[in-house]
């Protein structure tokens, strides 16, 4: 701390120097994602007249709209410095279970089908809060374990088969409201909410307060448990509402809908800037992370990248995201 | 027993009756009767591991006596805990700082009491203008909205002070508060500190600088080995009376008598270091045998400098040891080429408290306890250690014990020992070494550095404790912002004219 002020005095001390070859070499690895991908998105629009097109733009946000619901989540978590690894596994059984009560001849309307399926992820989430904020499992042992719990409860209530036959009500889900489509109205409502959450209230402050140093919040008064146990919930909700609209966009509940969702989700708060320590980074930069793999995704899909590839392509970028963020706190220190 | 401080009328806030604390059968505090009034500063005297701390913990709720009785403004308490006792106005100020890095500083002051309008939302700048005036009431001008991370020790230091003591605070608890600061953020705190007396708040105090103990306090309670020796009025005591109370024998003299040594063969010679993030540059040279001292304020850049010297930080210039040059930035070759570096953060970066006495000690030289075949000599590793241990006056039960269950004296004991474990280092860099040490063991590590200079051992000494520096010393420099701002011969040197160095011409010598 010592040695920061002093660095940034000199270092205001030479601005008037002129700009050094080490701030511009700064400026451009902190910058070098965004650099690469709007280089990759101009070569993208000029060849290709099918990706720069409203209908394409409005397809990739449906396309992350789930996944930005399972990104706020982990950031609320990674901000106190947890991980959960179960919101993949939520996505599948909280649809599985929605799409059970949402079945044409069900008796049961389509509103409590979507609440049923939403308190599942929720239930699922809160029962990973008590065990990291009461019982101290480590997250990534406690939600790795609701992982499979999650996953074999899917299995079990779907008896491993798609649940399909839904109401029209409930597909509608996946339709439109004022021209929005409804996911990504979701999305906005979500993102929206969650960053007036952690940059104006004080339950915000709280969460970073307990991923910045928890001994010091917890003098300071905050109920540290009561933090924990609620962003684990929040996650799970999230994660809930995700499965019940992925399950409407696929119509059907489907056990596996969600595998491997949590390292996207992870992925983009990591892109964005959250740091896994804990503590650090905004909504704003979850919003870019997951915009950036949408984006990505949508592109390497138009011109014809596989699959396997774009899972290299995706897997180096979360490690140059976490490198640039590593070199640039170096030379902060 | 209590002072008189307030006639008869004052006001108990802090009552013990035969406390008692163990740890696996260890008595830490034995049958501890004392009481502390309101609107008063008490002192509590007492070398590292006499139970200042487990005494804190206690009347701050974080750790239960195994009997006795605590009554809080005469209020008897029970099923405490570190809630209940911020419930009742107790705050504590521990000695590690605990402030969130990446926070705003008004965030930092004012977690916990957020204000918020109706609909839940902060109100921001009602905080900011809030932080701003408690920091303005104590004349600390630091900007609210700047991450704290930004902020120099002394600072965050006292914006860690500032958090404790304005939430209604009436029992407040500090342990060392002035370990990290310079002479004026010192006077800053006494300020807060005479105010709070003047609330009437009670105040309970740990230090080891005699002189703030006199300055500031209303009493003095000397503890040794867990049970409280002495309390009364501190114009009632002298400060040989507390010394000799404290480490139970007369400590004839704390500094030993400076070997000069007559050699004029330099060990380390500094031409234009230059160290990133500031701008200047330094030289200079240690003699063997010389005892080196560097002076300034906290954040002057001495720590920088030694780390640079070591390797420990990027910087450019020239270094030569023993006549040869010694590449920058390679810790490893400095250490080959033997120089040893007791850094100033002990617990960040000098030892390994969750590691044996044994690898603490032993870890910079694995190598030399290697057999050919890769594995360690176990037998060799023990004997030495043990041996170094010995020569170091380390008080510890087995080699096998957790270093971080050591008290702080022994602590920074087995940071210089590991160097003198394969004979002696041609440099000694001590930065702080006796910070948060008490009187006894510093006496022991004044000796020790004593002795090592009379050996030929060339010493860089950063401190910030000015009778150390000068009672140590052959030479001091006082660094000022990253610049050499004078030398001083050993007849020159002052207290007054490191000071008046330090600062520079401007008063204006901090952020």
């Amino acid at each position: 701390m010592q040695t920061n002020s002093i660095t940034s005095d000199a270092a205001s001390a030479a601005v008037p120097a002129g700009i050094s070859a080490r701030q511009v070499g700064r400026f451009a690895l902190r910058y070098a994602l965004v650099i690469i991908l709007a280089l990759f998105l101009v070569t993208l629009a000029v060849s290709n007249h099918s990706f720069l097109t409203f209908s394409n733009m409005n397809v990739i946000l449906i396309q992350v709209a789930a996944n930005a619901l399972l990104a706020t989540g982990a950031t609320f978590v990674i901000l106190t410095g947890g991980i959960d690894l179960s919101v993949g596994s939520i996505v599948g059984l909280s649809g599985v279970v929605a799409a059970l009560f949402a079945q044409d001849d069900g008796a049961i309307t389509c509103t409590e089908a979507v609440v049923l399926g939403v308190l599942a992820g929720t239930a699922i989430g809160a029962f990973n809060g008590l065990l990291v904020a009461f019982a101290r499992v480590p997250p990534f042992v406690a939600t790795l374990g609701n992982m499979t719990v999650a996953s074999g409860l899917a299995f079990v209530a779907s008896d491993g088969q798609p649940i399909s036959g839904l109401s029209d009500q409930f597909l509608a889900l996946s339709g439109t409201i004022f021209g929005i489509s409804i996911p990504v109205a979701v999305m906005i409502v979500v993102v929206v909410v969650a960053w007036i959450i952690l940059a104006r209230t004080k339950f915000g402050m709280h969460i970073y307060a307990v991923g910045g140093n928890p001994q010091a919040a917890r003098v300071a008064g905050v109920n540290l448990r009561a933090n924990r146990f609620a962003v684990y919930t929040i996650s799970g909700l999230l994660a809930g509402v995700a499965g019940v609209i992925l399950a409407a966009r696929a119509t059907a509940g489907i056990a596996t809908n969600g595998t491997g969702y949590e390292l996207n989700a992870i992925a983009a708060a990591v892109i964005g800037g959250i740091s896994l320590a804990g503590g650090r980074g905004s909504i704003i930069g979850t919003v870019f992370g997951f915009l950036i793999i949408g984006v990505l995704d949508n592109g390497l899909n138009i011109i014809n990248v596989s699959p396997f590839y774009q899972l290299i392509v995706k897997g180096l970028i979360i490690i140059g995201a976490v490198f640039v963020d590593s070199v640039m706190n170096r030379s902060d220190d | 027993m209590a002072p008189a401080t307030g006639g008869e009328t004052t006001e108990i806030a802090v009552d013990c009756s035969g406390i008692t604390k163990s740890y696996d059968g260890v008595p830490v505090l034995r049958d501890i009767s004392v009481r502390f009034a309101r609107g008063t500063v008490n002192v509590l005297a007492g070398e590292n591991g006499a139970g200042k701390s487990t005494l804190f913990k206690i009347i701050s709720g974080q750790v239960h006596p195994d009997s006795g009785a605590l009554k809080l403004f005469g209020e008897p308490v029970r099923r405490f805990d570190a809630r209940h006792a911020q419930g009742l106005g107790v705050s504590i100020i521990p000695q590690e700082l605990a402030p969130i890095p990446d926070m705003k500083v008004w965030q930092n002051l004012l977690i916990g009491r957020e204000k918020s309008s109706p609909f839940g939302l902060l109100r921001r700048r009602q905080m900011v203008d809030e932080a701003a005036a408690m920091m303005e009431s104590v004349g600390l001008s630091v900007d609210p909205t700047l991450p704290m991370k930004r902020l120099n020790v002394a600072n965050t230091q006292m914006i860690e002070i500032l958090k404790a003591t304005s939430r209604q605070a009436r029992i407040i608890l500090m342990d060392e508060p002035t370990s990290s600061l310079s002479k004026r953020e010192t006077e800053q705190l006494f300020r807060v500190i005479r105010r709070l007396r003047a609330d009437g708040a009670c105040i309970l105090y740990t230090s080891h600088r005699m002189e703030e103990i006199e300055e500031i306090s209303d009493s003095v309670a000397i503890m040794r080995d867990g049970a409280i020796i002495r309390h009364a009025p501190t114009k009632d005591l002298t400060e040989h009376e507390i010394i000799t109370d404290m480490v139970g024998r007369e400590i004839t003299e704390l500094f030993p008598d400076r070997t000069i040594t007559e050699s004029v063969k330099p060990v380390l010679e500094v031409r234009d270091l230059h160290v990133s993030g500031y701008n200047a540059s330094v030289s200079f040279s240690v003699k063997e045998g010389e005892i080196l001292g560097l002076g300034g304020l906290v954040g002057a850049g001495r720590s920088e400098m030694l780390e640079a010297i070591y390797g420990m930080r990027r910087a450019t210039g020239q270094v030569t040891l023993d006549g040869r040059d010694l590449p920058l930035g390679h810790m490893q070759e400095s250490i080959k080429r033997g120089i040893a570096m007791v850094p100033e953060d002990r617990k960040r970066s000098g030892i390994l408290t969750s590691l044996s006495i044994l690898d603490n000690v032993s870890l910079p030289h694995l190598n030399t306890f290697t057999s050919s075949g890769g594995i360690l000599e176990n037998a060799k590793r023990r004997t030495q250690s043990l041996d170094v241990l010995k020569r170091t006056r380390v008080a510890y039960a087995s080699l096998g014990q957790k270093v971080g269950h050591l008290s702080g004296g022994n602590q920074q004991k087995v940071a210089l020992a590991r160097w003198l474990v394969t004979g002696t280092p041609r440099l000694l860099i001590l930065d702080e070494p006796t910070r948060g040490i008490d009187v006894g063991a510093r006496s022991e590590l004044y000796r020790l550095i004593n002795d090592l200079a009379a050996q030929g051992v060339a010493v860089l000494l950063a401190s910030s404790d000015m009778p150390e520096l000068i009672n140590l010393s052959h030479r001091v420099l006082v660094i000022r912002e990253g610049r050499i701002m004078g030398e001083l011969k050993k007849n020159e040197l002052e207290q007054e004219t490191i000071l008046r160095l330090a600062m520079g011409r401007s008063s204006n010598a901090n952020q």
